[in-house]
């Protein structure tokens, strides 16, 4: 049977009281609606000594206009994303993954930070302690070999969050507040293209709220994942695409970013490079898929194949940009 | 550390360890035992509990995250007598091994709470974090149905 380990659990009621916690406890872990943590801990994938349940901060919830911005609080639940009426309208793409990741009872507890900050996955890690255990563990936690890819001193495990990527489409950026203040940083250079290291967040750090430009707003958009089972799973390969045309047809803007294909969500910048000014032919659907392809590195992380999750890729890549574009 | 729960209704009060989870707190501490562990990973919804009426997996929520809510389980959607959601399960056969059905309930009432009236297609969404290895869900779906007729009359 598999336990839950003791945590000393710190429950701060504003953000400046969460900060003071992050300058005096270093062995420390961020929960917020716990839906992968809570099976985290338990599969002692993170062992902290202390646990910083944010969930109580008021000031962390909802959504609110700014000058240039609109901020979503990092605690707003994907339930909330989802159904939110000017969400669906100004952010559809946005609307669209967030309700699309899980199953109902899991976008009601899951937070927006806590899906961005989402652990990267792989078939070897995400089991119990004692199962890792009888494999020798591996490089992402208490091993020394990559199962995945043995030879090598690197980690595959896949990024599995579905509202990251279209956040990377909507040019979205994240506020993170740590014990010297406050910081801005755009999403696209908080993830890091490795397994273990993730993402650019220190251990006294955390997120406050997640912010996209105006500008971004009135765009198209378009998310699409496969996962084995329809109804819960995590993507094994999503895309998002975010765009518009002009008047004479023409692509206007376009934005397309890959999830679960790479240990990081990524925007394929070459395909806004090769559409933009232009009109959607076959043709270019058909370079663009190429890009896309070859941006998407999924290694043998999960029980489906490499090659149909890079097939789904290119597929999701086509209908998106039809969807989008014709 | 001291946790207040209102549990369908009832106020109590238990000594535990702040991250234990929601799930063991309702089994082992109140003696509550409908609620089911299917995966104890968030897969299968055999857990499913309202907090402050919304539904969550009890196996992912640490205890220290309700103190002061209100929680209602399986036990508290029936008054002594069946509710018309129970007894169209039992009236469709829709339950086989049962381990499923706690959650399904809560699912079930979760979606007549906020539409009376669902479709089929409403209906397999709202049951969509819920697993069952039993019936093939056709059964479970008919029994929803029936019940939101039986509201409407
Ligand atoms: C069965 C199942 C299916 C799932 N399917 C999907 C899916 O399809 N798509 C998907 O994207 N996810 C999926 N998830 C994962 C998860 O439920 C969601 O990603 C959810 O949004 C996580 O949010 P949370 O608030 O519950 O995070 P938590 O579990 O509380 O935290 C997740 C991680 O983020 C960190 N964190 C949280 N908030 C902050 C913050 N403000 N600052 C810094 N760090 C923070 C935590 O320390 C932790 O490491 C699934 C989970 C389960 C159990
Ligand atoms: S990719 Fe390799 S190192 Fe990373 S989690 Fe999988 S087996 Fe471990
Ligand atoms: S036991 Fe909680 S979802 Fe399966
Ligand atoms: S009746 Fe057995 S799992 Fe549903």
């Amino acid at each position: 049977m598999i336990t839950m380990p003791q945590f000393r659990v710190l429950q701060p009621e504003n953000v400046s009281q969460a900060v003071e916690f992050l300058a005096k406890h270093k062995n420390l872990r961020v929960l917020a609606g716990g839906s992968d943590l809570v099976v985290n801990l338990r599969n002692k994938l993170f062992t902290p000594e202390y646990v910083l349940d944010i969930k109580g901060i008021k000031d962390l919830q909802g959504i609110k206009e700014n000058q240039d911005h609109f901020s979503i609080g990092t605690l707003t639940t994907l339930t909330e994303i989802s159904q939110n009426p000017f969400i669906k309208e100004i952010y559809p793409v946005l609307a669209k993954a967030a309700g699309l990741v899980a199953g109902p009872n899991i976008r009601n507890m899951g937070t927006i930070g806590g899906n961005i900050c989402l652990d990267t996955r792989c078939y070897w890690y995400n089991q119990s302690y004692f199962w890792r255990k009888s494999c020798n563990f591996c490089l992402k936690k208490d091993g020394d070999i990559c199962h995945v890819a043995p030879g090598g001193k690197y980690c595959w495990a896949a990024y599995s969050g579905d509202t990251a990527p279209a956040l990377l489409t909507l040019d979205a950026s994240i506020k993170i507040a740590n014990p010297k203040g406050e910081k801005t940083l755009a999403l696209k250079d908080f993830f890091v293209m490795d397994g273990i290291k993730k993402y650019n967040l220190e251990s006294n750090e955390i997120i406050t709220e997640i912010l996209i430009p105006k500008a971004s707003a009135g765009l198209q958009g378009v998310y699409k994942k496969f996962r084995i089972r329809d109804s819960v799973d995590y993507p094994l390969a999503g895309v998002a695409i975010a765009g518009k045309v002009d008047k004479e047809g023409n692509c206007q803007k376009i934005s397309v970013a890959l999830t679960a294909v790479n240990p990081a969500p990524v925007l394929v910048t070459e395909i806004t490079d090769l559409l933009v000014g232009k009109k959607l032919t076959d043709d270019l659907v058909e370079k663009s898929v190429e890009l896309a392809r070859k941006t998407a590195k999924p290694m043998k992380t999960t029980l489906s194949t490499m090659p149909y999750r890079r097939h789904m890729i290119g597929v999701f890549v086509k209908q998106g940009l039809e969807e989008i574009l014709k | 550390m001291s946790v207040q729960l209102n549990i369908n209704n009832k106020d109590y009060v238990v000594e535990v360890a702040p991250m234990k989870r929601l799930l063991d707190v309702l089994r082992e501490d109140i003696g509550l035992t409908g609620t089911k562990e299917g995966c104890g990973e968030g897969e299968c919804g055999a857990c499913s509990v309202f907090i402050d009426g919304s539904v969550v997996n009890s196996c992912l929520v640490p205890v220290c995250q309700t103190n002061g809510s209100k929680i209602t389980t399986v036990e508290g959607l029936s008054n002594n007598e069946l509710s018309k959601l129970q007894q169209a399960f039992i009236d469709c056969n829709a339950a086989q091994c049962g381990i499923c059905i706690p959650g399904m309930l809560i699912a079930a009432q979760a979606l007549l709470d906020l539409n009376p009236n669902p479709s089929r297609g409403e209906i397999r969404e709202a049951i969509a974090g819920n697993l069952c290895r039993c019936t093939g869900y056709m059964k479970i779906v008919d029994a929803i149905e029936i019940a939101a007729t039986a509201n409407k009359g």
